[in-house]
């Protein structure tokens, strides 16, 4: 587990997804590790998720606005469960479409890269979603207020999706660097012009930057917009996975349920606590 | 004379107040932010004089201001270290959380020197809700400078990487969400004269953004 979190620190600081490693054709994670870091992270943010119902339970606001008391345990455990399972669906349904696209565009990321750099994504995610626990689980302690709970939880998952969606793109940008540097261009290179200012991670990809941008290499820039479809078509996937797998934070007003029948949507619901939250 | 040339230190945003031995740094830097936090409270909960019946809440008020800050600055640490990872900053971020911490007892110093002021106003015998804005009038005072300090503190971070500045957005964002609940939480600071000292306000725990919406709403509403 030390060396899956090794792993973890790695992918975050972007030297598992070094240019050098890349040229070589592998991520060196172990996809296994990071789906036990990916688990344990999705269940330390379903407890903060979860702490608002056990708070809403024991403090119960004069007990009006909380019928339900004896079911909180059953929700937390419920959202420690269910946190983890959503992104590891989500990625499980999502998957093989990208595996087949990716292949159809002609790249060459073989179907173990590919496996391996999706879950750095997701850990890359979760590890920006439960770093954000805390915060959340101070809101859920301290607010009685159901709607700005769940616009907090989606705002937090949006920031985790923001950044790992950022992550992702940047793989993929050196992965075309790569494939540029080993089909060397039929005509001179240009003159190396100023690299552009890049993070210190990226610092041992700049000189290939410069060199070689004028080179196109169709199949993995290619699988990069193929990326950023799933990207989108994963996001999709992921509100309404999280919209059947519902509740994760637990409606004051409701009795405990493993899982809500299916009515309404994930977006319609979004924008109804926001109205309820505003309607004041 | 050498705390004299610390705090000089600390207010104009020299970098040797936030270099040095990390561990001893991060000590004073935490002992600072305790002191000078309580220092205010405990004159914030002297409004309506220093009466036996008054102690529970100037020690309340004392441990609460240090509270708040560092509190809110302990649950944004997580994810403001998620963050210099992924910006590939992580070598950076030691300095950052002492510049950070820096400009908080920068704030408690500044807090600190404007205690004897409201013992002074709190001496013109003052309502609570006068007190109230004073007191907010202060923090705000407080924060200002703290605004310029962490200009200070963070302009080497910034030259040497420009993407610090990214993050230093992104850490006031969060603070400051995080810090409006939590002072919201922890009061009451001063102490309504009708109500019983409490450390916490439990029965009237809640949302600070859904309060001030649903004072402007009634505000809007009845103008």
């Amino acid at each position: 587990m030390t060396n899956s979190f090794k792993q973890l620190d790695a992918i975050l600081r972007g030297d598992a997804t070094r240019v050098s490693n890349l040229q070589r054709g592998e991520i060196p994670v172990s996809a296994r590790g990071l789906v036990g870091v990916v688990i344990l992270l999705g269940v330390l943010y379903g407890l903060c998720m979860g702490s608002f119902a056990v708070v809403r339970a024991t403090l119960g606001d004069g007990g009006a606005n909380a019928p339900h008391a004896s079911d909180a345990g059953g929700q937390l455990v419920a959202a420690a469960v269910k946190l983890p399972l959503l992104f590891l669906l989500t990625l499980g349904v999502t998957l093989p479409s990208l595996y087949v696209f990716n292949a159809l565009v002609g790249s060459r990321l073989r179907p173990r890269a590919v496996i391996r750099l999706l879950v750095s994504m997701l850990a890359v995610m979760l590890a920006v979603i439960a770093s954000l626990g805390p915060i959340v689980a101070f809101f859920g302690l301290s607010t009685t207020s159901y709607p700005f709970m769940k616009l907090l939880n989606v705002a937090v998952c949006a920031a985790g999706g923001f950044l790992a969606l950022a992550f992702l793109l940047r793989t993929m940008h050196r992965i075309v660097l790569v494939q540029d540097t080993e089909d060397p261009p039929a005509a001179p290179p240009p003159a190396p012009a100023p690299a552009p200012a890049t993070t210190g991670a990226d610092a041992d990809a700049t000189p290939t930057v410069s060199t070689l941008a004028a080179v196109r290499h169709p199949g993995e820039r290619r699988a990069r917009s193929v990326f950023t479809l799933w990207l989108l078509v994963f996001a999709l996937v992921g509100a309404q996975m999280a919209w059947v797998l519902r509740p994760f934070i637990g409606d004051p007003q409701r009795p405990f349920e493993w899982l809500r029948s299916r009515e309404s949507n994930f977006f319609l619901d979004v924008f109804q606590a926001l109205g309820q939250l505003l309607g004041g | 004379m050498r705390a004299e040339r610390l705090v000089g230190g600390l207010l104009t945003g020299a970098p040797w107040s936030v270099d040095g031995p990390p561990r001893r740094r991060l000590a004073l830097l935490l002992g600072i932010i305790g002191a000078g936090g309580a220092a205010y409270g405990l004159v914030m909960g002297t409004h309506g004089g220093v009466t036996p019946d008054r102690w529970p809440q100037m020690t309340f008020s004392a441990l609460k201001v240090p509270l708040l800050l560092l509190a809110t600055f302990a649950l944004g640490l997580p994810s403001f270290f998620v963050l210099h990872s992924l910006l590939g900053l992580r070598d950076d971020f030691g300095r950052a959380v002492r510049a950070l911490l820096a400009t908080q007892s920068g704030l408690t110093l500044v807090l600190a020197a404007l205690a004897p002021l409201t013992a002074w106003f709190y001496a013109g015998g003052p309502g609570y809700r006068l007190a109230l804005l004073w007191n907010a009038a202060a923090f705000g005072v407080a924060s200002l400078s703290a605004q310029l300090l962490l200009r200070r503190h963070y302009r080497q971070l910034i030259a040497r990487h420009p993407q610090h500045r990214l993050l230093l957005r992104g850490w006031l964002v969060l603070y400051g969400f995080t810090g409006v609940q939590m002072g919201w939480v922890l009061r009451p600071f001063i102490g309504s004269p009708d109500r019983a000292t409490t450390f916490f306000r439990t029965d009237a725990w809640g949302n600070a953004y859904q309060e001030v919406w649903r004072t402007l709403l009634g505000v809007l509403g009845a103008g």
